[in-house]
């Protein structure tokens, strides 16, 4: 038996301000007169969910902002009541939605902690028990008699954190928490909800824009989009459809307010054209896995560049640079005249999996070198694999050599 | 109303929590702490007295200033669980937009954060009677029941104030007039017994004067503070006559004001 079940569910809510009362009345007059009311417009923040989550899945939910990711982690909490179909839980739900909400400035850390406690529904006793493990967590020993008006936003977020993971729930609700914290307190986190996840079998429900972050821990991804579930599936697969449906949605947008790419504007050079060549000589923007990628670019040089310096690189969408090679020891002009030109990248067959990904380029010129021009995102591509199946679970591969040695 | 024992008693630890957290932040950083609690009835009652050596009012020959502290008692401790009940959810909201839990939660912790307030009260008042040389008697037993209808009284106005207050914030601008006017309708400033001296036994307001004074005791707090007099004060056990009428009221308001919170509290998150 499902441990969530979601049938159906939908919530309107009515847009603009509450009625005044004068107009409420008004409106029940109307009513018994039988005449029409001003109807308010309405507005789906959820349209027909169905799914449903059986006990011990990872299930991380995406979607841009306004999709109804937060309006559906209200409704599993019960938080907010559905305007039709119905959300069935069964087991006790923990909601880390934006830890800290409890938080109290000017309690100590240690009163906090006894607060919150009690907002989660841990008894007393238990909290007690759990002190010294929840303090040691938070990393606020010195503090921990400290009011949190004077702490910093992480150690506020870090002492929420460590309160809401020392619950012990079936189902465990994460809202954009992980988002807060150092590197190394985020790994904490990570290995904590890793061990609930693992060790513990919870149920666990994720809502985080890092797209990153959904694709290691869950198993499972649903994907929301205005209000509908428009995927629900594995979660490299969701993923990469959420990838492009954002890079679509960004070049609309673009295109819509007539800005074609994002790049930095100098007066010595503009970009022209940009184009990605395959090994058979034609442009294209899609490509194999393996294949050799010719990156052609080209300027309007609007003076006399000195000692131009050429970087290219390819980086995946949410901005992470995979490859910059530079120009630097391949060709060393002294000077470029004003006009067209065009530069030329062969990158022999980059190790790069199926994705997408997308070109950035970067020119430096002068005696003492400074940016003429630095440009990412300019120009998307493909990477697929024809017969479509292999789908790994990382960027890069790597030629490799395996040995098996039995004694 | 077992649902509001049973949540009363399962959330207990919530609402204990969540009373501290009110008390320790209002007087965290006060140098008198929660002393400024009980400012309000000592200079209310200053006031009355310094009033009444003006206008000469009845205080069954009993010393004034304590007469009127002992309607005080009741009587702040009801507004003030009123007005804070009422606006209870609303100053709770990002709790409300975050975590469930039963939201009858609020209007009782405001209550209970109020009856630490009580307690100090009390203590002044004992030092005043060891001051005039008043002795409780038996009938003092009766201040425990007295104190609980007043609670129950003060939820079923913070149930349905604070449910609307949701909707329209008109409830917490209009409470605190509807309230003081109140004040001028229950016998703080006077005692009781001239309102039924003059209705009753003069029948001042002729025909309609029986009738007058059962509207003026269908006021709950008119039977609690009187009460509240004679078990302390007076020895004397309470007047059934004067606590009737707004006991009835108090127990037919009560469910409808519960069950209208409670079909509103669905829609508290999206609203508030």
């Amino acid at each position: 038996m499902p441990i969530i079940e979601v049938n159906h569910l939908t919530k309107e809510y009515q847009l603009g301000h509450i009625t005044s009362l004068k107009e409420n009345v008004l409106n029940t007059f109307r009513r018994l007169g039988g005449k029409p009311t001003q109807q308010r417009e309405n507005f789906k923040a959820l349209d027909d969910i169905n799914f449903t989550i059986e006990q011990g899945e990872v299930v991380g939910i995406i979607g841009h902002n306004g999709a109804g990711k937060s309006t559906l982690l209200k409704h599993l909490a019960n938080i907010s009541k559905p305007t039709k179909g119905e959300v069935i839980v069964r087991g006790s739900i923990a909601p880390l939605i934006e830890v800290g909400a409890g938080v109290n400035p000017e309690l100590t850390g240690r009163e906090n902690i006894f607060l919150n406690g009690a907002i989660l529904g841990i008894p007393k006793k238990i909290i007690q028990q759990k002190l010294d493990e929840i303090i040691d967590f938070s990393e606020l020993e010195q503090f921990i008699d400290t009011p949190v008006k004077r702490y910093s936003s992480g150690m506020t977020v870090k002492l929420g954190f460590s309160i809401a993971t020392s619950m012990d729930a079936d189902i465990l609700i994460i809202d954009e928490v992980l988002a807060v914290g150092d590197l190394a307190f985020q790994r904490k986190c990570f290995d904590r909800m890793e061990d609930m996840i693992k060790r513990q079998g919870k149920t666990v429900l994720l809502v985080s824009h890092n797209i990153r972050q959904i694709e290691r821990i869950c198993n499972r991804v649903i994907l929301l989009d205005k209000g509908k579930l428009i995927a629900d599936g594995k979660a490299k697969k969701v993923c990469n459809e959420f990838y492009e449906n954002s890079e679509e949605n960004i070049r609309k947008k673009r295109i819509k307010e007539n800005k074609t790419q994002n790049y930095m504007i100098s007066n010595e050079l503009n970009l022209n054209n940009i184009t990605l060549i395959d090994s058979n000589g034609i442009s294209v923007s899609t490509l194999k896995p393996g294949d050799d990628i010719i990156i052609s670019i080209t300027f309007m040089a609007n003076e006399e560049l000195i000692k131009p310096k050429f970087g290219i690189g390819i980086h995946t969408l949410d901005f992470v640079y995979l490859i910059h090679e530079e120009s630097f020891n391949h060709v060393e002009p002294n000077t470029i005249p004003p006009g067209l030109f065009t530069i030329t990248c062969k990158m022999k067959s980059p190790p790069l999996l199926p994705g997408l990904y997308a070109i950035k380029c970067g020119v430096g010129v002068g005696e003492i070198m400074h940016t003429a021009f630095l440009g990412e995102d300019l120009f998307p591509f493909h990477i697929k694999d024809p017969s479509g199946k292999s789908m790994r679970e990382a960027i890069l591969s790597t030629e490799t050599e395996w040995q098996l040695n039995i004694n | 109303m077992i649902n509001v024992v049973k949540n009363l008693y399962q959330y207990r630890e919530l609402i204990a929590a969540l009373a501290w957290k009110n008390i320790v932040i209002r007087y965290k950083q006060a140098y008198l702490g929660v002393l400024w609690a009980v400012l309000k009835p000592i200079m209310l009652m200053l006031i009355f007295t310094l009033v009444r050596s003006f206008v000469g009012i009845e205080s069954d020959d009993l010393p004034y200033p304590i007469l009127t502290f002992a309607a005080l008692l009741p009587w702040v401790f009801f507004q003030e669980s009123a007005s804070e009940g009422v606006n209870s959810v609303t100053s709770n909201a990002a709790l409300i937009k975050k975590i469930y839990f039963p939201r009858e939660v609020f209007p009782i912790t405001a209550m209970v954060t109020k009856i630490v307030e009580l307690a100090i009260s009390f203590v002044i008042l004992a030092g005043m009677m060891i001051y005039y040389k008043m002795v409780p008697t038996i009938y003092a037993l009766w201040v425990p029941a007295i104190i609980f209808y007043t609670m129950i009284v003060a939820l079923g106005i913070s149930f349905f104030g604070a449910a609307v207050n949701v909707y329209y914030r008109d409830m917490s601008q209009a409470l605190p007039v509807a309230l003081s006017l109140l004040m001028y309708g229950s016998p703080v400033m006077y005692p009781l017994s001239l309102v039924h001296k003059k209705l009753i036994e003069e029948q001042a307001a002729g025909a309609w004067s029986n009738d007058l004074y059962t509207l003026y005791t269908l006021n709950p707090l008119a039977g609690i503070i009187d009460s509240f007099q004679r078990v302390v004060l007076k020895g004397l056990p309470p007047d059934f006559n004067a606590l009737y009428p707004g006991v009835i009221l108090t127990l037919v308001i009560l469910p409808f004001s519960y069950l209208f919170f409670k079909r509103a509290e669905n829609w508290f998150a999206d609203v508030i």
